[in-house]
């Protein structure tokens, strides 16, 4: 019997996929040895990631890493993958949500809808702060900056005016450099010291717009469905051996660096004034929750989860 | 030469030479909003333009591909000449016969992977991955438009090159240059 | 199949294709859409169009279309026939001064655009005949013009750099400065080769007769203006771009602009003009664009159907080789494929496999982004293929003939074989300027 062949496409570079999804790959063709092996591909490496959800609804690619929103996933829902503002305090709550507020069910019954593709499990990353070329210290140095972030942040973030601009990951650091950006709302400060990001923008904004990204393990539904059970199981516990090295690494990373780091001076905006920002997100979320039932599904458990915490006191929600 | 390939090859020379002198003016939309994406951002008070750098790609890929077609008819391509150079005007044609098939069977998985992705787009209304998120199927219209042509253009390629081998010239004149 | 036979097999049918003299596109293109169909299983029809996707969101390959309109618009402006004039009555006087002047002239428009064919069309149309006329060495002026015209991918502005910086993933900006120093020090080295040439043979570039030296100081200093457009447009350009007003793209819109309204100014804008430079400007756009999608496709293919592990296996682990003798092996090679393959096709095709591996080895990637343009410099004078030979051709006088073109580029590849070694063992050739310019 001939070794079953997949490919998989992150939607991260090089340089963060060594640590964001890299071992546990490598740990499955460890496992898996002559019954299957995984190709791994970067960003844009096989298909363009606007691409990759054809692409592995076809076939092209036969599983694919990312949030909802990068890959422009033709569900409702997708606005709630990646960084959907202040959806979330800490990297924990993903994980939550999904295996104990039922998003998970909701993630399922939307992708069930959608032909040739399986939604197979989520996962916390990193939280989303501004990273920059100059300081920001209140709202009004937000205005007309030119941010590489993601599309629903953007959106959200251009109330602000802020000017959202999407690029292939990997030209990012460049664009930066060549003036096409003034900076990045995309990360936290881990993947800025892993990418190189601290190293051209210098200024690190503590304040964030989404505690932890959200996001996503696909696979074409035939070539998962043709799996055999051993390795649909393995392929589980790797998905979960990604997402936990996600949260220690990315945890750990957060706080040394803010403490640490020497590339970046870190600035903030004032309590009061950030609040404005937490509350036009609310108004957000309202408008989000009316396009459609299961959006508004979401949104309820969001509010829900959320008002447990805040009920639930330090150390759930601190301040 | 049948008289509905010469009516074919006659159509899709003029088809050509109206579409590409069309789309040479691409360039200047290409300039004006690449500068005015410079100007907007470097105006006080003007916010920078969410739109221009999606609109020049855009317009990028729709001047090479709906100019496909005036190219390939005009000879724009290079080729490598190390043994093509050396033969005969009768012996080039009955090559160019052969492996134009090969250049209309790239053109056609082309076009087949473009309808395919034009299809998805249209069916659940694809935006493109950005703030401004414009419909991705227009796009995908042109571009498929645009291999759609230069495939047309092939095969007339081939039905000139046919002709020559018979002794008759069936094509347009093309216009000078590159 | 083996992955080492994959690449093998696609490989060496490319090449078969190639030699069938049909178009480089087509080549490279049938070769990756028919390897798809047959090995990469469900989907792999898709590849091609992918690609097509990916080239869109290239976003610095705007910059292609709008330098060759440049590069035309200039080429008609008669701003390089007032250059011309400059350099042949401020050298003429020289032993091969007009050769020397050639090369002032290229360098000037190589400044001003970013491929080599606009140069070639100066240097072949206005250039040529005048070195011919005088007298000069037929071989020699042949092997001048192609030579000084291929400083314009190394000269900034630079289409080949800026797709270097998209694979390599370097910015732009740093490449560009990079550029400088070595693409003077090349016009130095040609200009340093012709003067000796024709100091021990004087008979290959005779000096103007009396009567054509015989010009006024005034009307001398005065010619000099010529000079002042080209400096102008060169720093609106990069002036904006390296100051961060500008980025890339739109200092290419703004570039081309510039040679619009210097054209305008000029009065050499007419209807056939324009029209001229707009079809000249589609054609070679197409050119270029529809060898990048053809080689885009195929750098996927190859990638995923797992051959480019097949040849970082070769270099790393099998070959066993030191991190200088693998950076001599892959330009070697890169050398032996430039002769038969196109240098944009080589580019995207190629450097994916190569670009990372010389990151790994700890070489700096701005450094070997230079390396790589000369290189690719030399592939492009190199036959049995190479842009300025079906150029030359085409707009050479028929006193020249072909074996001429083939001979006339021997001693400026060994120039540049000198260059390139220069380079490669004193890195801060290339690095000092940006790391002046960059240094916070
Ligand atoms: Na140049
Ligand atoms: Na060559």
């Amino acid at each position: 019997q001939s070794t079953i062949r997949w490919r998989l496409q992150t939607y991260a570079g090089p340089a963060l996929a060594e640590h964001v999804i890299k071992p546990s790959i490598d740990a499955f063709n460890k496992v898996a040895g002559d019954q299957m092996q995984i190709e791994l591909y970067y960003a844009d490496q096989l298909v363009p990631t606007g691409e990759l959800f054809r692409a592995m609804q076809r076939g092209t690619i036969d599983a694919v890493q990312s949030d909802d929103d990068s890959i422009a996933a033709p569900v409702d829902i997708s606005v709630f993958g990646g960084y959907f503002p202040f959806a979330t305090r800490y990297s924990l709550d993903v994980p939550v949500l999904f295996n104990r507020y039922g998003l998970r069910e909701i993630w399922e019954e939307a992708y069930g809808e959608i032909d040739g593709v399986t939604w197979l499990s989520a996962g916390a990353w990193d939280p989303c702060h501004f990273n920059t070329k100059e300081p920001i210290r209140s709202l009004d140095d937000l205005k007309g900056l030119r941010v590489f972030t993601f599309p629903t942040a953007g959106r959200f973030l251009s109330r602000f005016g802020v000017v959202p601009v999407t690029l292939p990951w990997e030209d990012v650091e460049v664009a930066v450099q060549t003036g096409e950006l003034d900076g990045i709302a995309w990360s936290g400060i881990t993947e800025d010291y892993t990418v190189g990001w601290s190293k051209v923008t210098p200024y690190f904004l503590t304040n964030n717009i989404s505690g932890a990204w959200c996001g996503s393990y696909f696979a074409n539904s035939e070539r998962w469905a043709e799996l055999p059970e051993n390795l649909k199981e393995l392929f589980k516990l790797c998905m979960d051996s990604s997402h936990y090295y996600r949260q220690y690494w990315y945890w750990g990373g957060e706080a040394d660096l803010r403490v640490n780091g020497t590339d970046m001076e870190l600035t903030s905006i004032p309590d009061a004034e950030w609040q404005t920002v937490e509350d036009e997100a609310m108004k957000f979320w309202d408008e989000i929750a009316a396009e459609s039932d299961r959006n508004a599904r979401v949104v309820k458990i969001l509010k829900d989860y959320n008002a447990t915490m805040r009920k639930a006191g330090t150390p759930y929600r601190c301040g | 030469m049948p008289h509905a390939i010469r009516l074919y090859v006659r159509t899709m020379d003029r088809a050509s030479r109206a579409i590409g002198r069309a789309t040479m003016l691409l360039i200047f939309a290409m300039m004006a909003v690449l500068f005015w994406s410079a100007i907007s951002k470097n105006t006080p008070g003007l916010l920078p333009s969410l739109w221009t750098l999606e609109v020049a790609q855009f317009l990028m890929v729709t001047y090479f591909l709906i100019g496909g077609s005036y190219a390939l008819m005009h000879e724009s391509h290079v080729r490598m000449d190390l043994l093509y150079g050396m033969w005969s005007r009768r012996t080039k044609t009955w090559v160019d016969v052969v492996t134009i098939l090969f250049l209309i069977f790239y053109l056609g998985v082309l076009l087949y992977g473009g309808l395919s992705s034009t299809a998805y787009a249209l069916e659940y209304g694809e935006r493109s991955y950005s703030a401004w998120r414009p419909y991705m199927a227009p796009i995908k219209i042109i571009m498929c438009l645009g291999i759609g042509l230069t495939l047309l253009q092939a095969f007339a390629e081939l039905f000139k090159d046919i002709a020559r081998l018979r002794g008759e010239e069936i094509g347009l004149p093309t216009e000078s240059a590159s | 199949m083996s992955y080492e036979m994959i690449a093998l097999l696609m490989f060496a049918s490319m090449m078969l294709m190639l030699l069938t003299g049909q178009r480089v596109f087509a080549a490279i293109g049938f070769v990756a859409v028919a390897a798809a169909l047959l090995l990469w299983g469900d989907g792999g029809s898709e590849i091609g169009f992918s690609a097509a996707m990916k080239l869109m969101k290239w976003y610095p390959l705007l910059t292609l279309p709008l330098f060759i309109y440049m590069g035309y618009m200039l080429s008609e402006s008669g701003i390089a026939d007032d250059l011309y004039k400059m350099f042949h009555v401020w050298f003429g006087p020289v032993r091969g001064g007009l050769a020397i002047g050639t090369i002032g002239l290229m360098v000037a428009i190589s400044a001003m655009n970013g491929l080599s064919v606009a140069g070639m069309a100066i240097g072949a149309t206005i250039a040529l005949p005048e070195l011919l006329r005088r007298n000069y060495d037929k071989i020699m002026v042949t092997g001048v013009i192609q030579a000084g015209s291929s400083l314009g991918i190394l000269v900034p502005p630079s289409v080949v750099l800026v797709l270097y910086g998209m694979i390599a993933r370097q910015p732009v900006g740093q490449l560009w400065l990079a550029g400088v120093t070595p693409g003077l020090m090349m016009a130095g080295l040609f200009v340093l080769y012709i003067a000796v040439r024709c100091w021990f043979q004087p008979s290959l570039g005779p000096t103007l007769s009396k009567e054509e030296r015989d010009v006024p100081l005034a009307e001398k200093l005065l010619l000099l203006r010529a000079g002042v457009l080209p400096l102008l447009i060169f720093f609106c350009m990069m002036g904006l771009f390296v100051l961060g007003y500008t980025s890339l793209v739109e200092s290419s819109a703004v570039g081309a602009l510039a040679a619009t309204l210097a054209a305008l100014v000029k009065r050499r804008v007419t209807r056939a003009v324009m029209g001229e430079v707009l079809r000249k400007t589609l054609g070679v756009s197409c050119m270029f664009m529809w060898i990048i999608l053809a080689a885009l496709c195929f750098g996927a293919v190859f990638d995923g159907l797992g051959a480019v592990r097949a040849i970082e296996t070769l270099f790393v682990d099998r070959l066993g080789l030191g991190p200088w003798e693998i950076l001599i092996l892959m330009q070697l090679s890169f050398l032996l494929m430039g002769t038969f393959l196109d240098d944009t096709a080589m580019l995207v095709i190629v450097a994916p496999l190569y670009v990372p591996l010389v990151g790994h080895l700890g070489f700096d990637l701005v450094w070997y982004g230079v390396l790589y343009t000369i290189t690719c410099q030399i592939a492009y004078m190199t036959p049995p293929f190479g842009y300025n030979l079906f150029l030359m051709r085409a707009m050479a006088p028929p006193e020249v003939t072909l074996i001429d073109i083939y001979r006339s580029i021997v001693p400026f590849v060994a120039v540049m074989a000198v260059g390139l070694a220069l380079v490669m063992a004193f890195p801060q050739i290339a690095l000092w300027l940006p790391q002046m310019v960059y240094a916070r």
